[in-house]
């Protein structure tokens, strides 16, 4: 502690041992705060049209078009710790070789805890298709809304804000018009 | 003049002062901890956590790394040095 080297090198040191105890302190903190808020998610409508994707672009495939409606309130999520959190919509169906798929269909990233208040009613931001180019013989879906809290400092944390009731069958794919 | 030019940068201070730098950056850090963890949690906002962290800190370094006098206050007292001449005999 002579000199000045020594003192910048003495004081960064015990800092670091601080900062790692802080940033530990925080994280745990979060175990506090355990809302798992629930929303309502209908299903408004769901068709299967003939089509192709850019990826895909010479390949007929059948491509699944769900509207949905979204309510929920998402602000008990926002603590001091929350960064943003992640919302997305998954579709949960096992196809007709008997392989279970998870789809995300739709997302929307929320920052501020005056946009946590979810009211959407919308329809599917990914283009939804299955593997096998027709979701004819494929079993009735399971639609659920999941949540993803990020935050500044430590793990992140998942839940399910609200799932259908009863699965959604596919319709017949009909001709585009 | 070098041995002047040498010892500005190194900023040097006593033993008193080593000792006071030691206790005073270890009860402010961790004091700051402490208090800017409280203080976020209770106004549910992380940024008063880490502007108090890092004001905390940036105040310390510049109390504690400067060779302030009040670091300087007790220099080491040399005995004489012995065997000038007279004592060779003895």
């Amino acid at each position: 502690m002579h000199s000045i080297f020594s003192r910048i090198n003495n004081v960064s040191a015990l800092l670091s041992s601080c900062t790692m105890a802080l940033l530990a302190a925080i994280a745990l903190s979060t175990l506090v705060f355990n809302a798992d808020p629930k929303g309502d998610l209908a299903i408004a409508s769901i068709k299967v049209y003939p089509g192709t994707t850019r990826r895909y672009a010479k390949t007929k495939q059948d491509l699944a078009f769900v509207n949905f409606n979204i309510t929920a309130d998402l602000t008990p999520l926002f603590h001091w710790n929350t960064k943003q959190l992640f919302l997305y919509l998954e579709a949960e169906y096992i196809n007709a070789q008997g392989v279970k798929n998870d789809v995300v269909i739709w997302d929307r990233i929320v920052r501020r805890k005056e946009d946590a208040n979810i009211n959407v009613a919308g329809k599917n931001k990914y283009n939804f298709r299955e593997l096998s180019a027709s979701f004819k013989n494929v079993p009735p879906a399971n639609y659920s809304l999941k949540y993803n809290v990020m935050p500044y400092v430590g793990y992140l944390t998942y839940g399910e804000i609200a799932k259908t009731v009863e699965p959604v069958a596919f319709p017949r794919s009909q001709p585009r018009v | 003049m070098s041995n002047l030019l040498q010892s500005i940068p190194e900023g040097r201070i006593d033993f008193a002062g080593q000792k006071l730098v030691d206790t005073i950056s270890k009860i402010v850090l961790i004091t700051a901890v402490v208090i800017s963890f409280i203080a976020g949690f209770a106004l549910q906002d992380i940024r008063v956590t880490f502007g108090l962290f890092g004001a905390s800190t940036a105040l310390l370094s510049l109390v504690v790394l400067p060779p302030w006098p009040m670091f300087n206050q007790h220099p080491v007292k040399w005995l004489d040095s012995k065997g000038n001449g007279k004592e060779k005999a003895s």
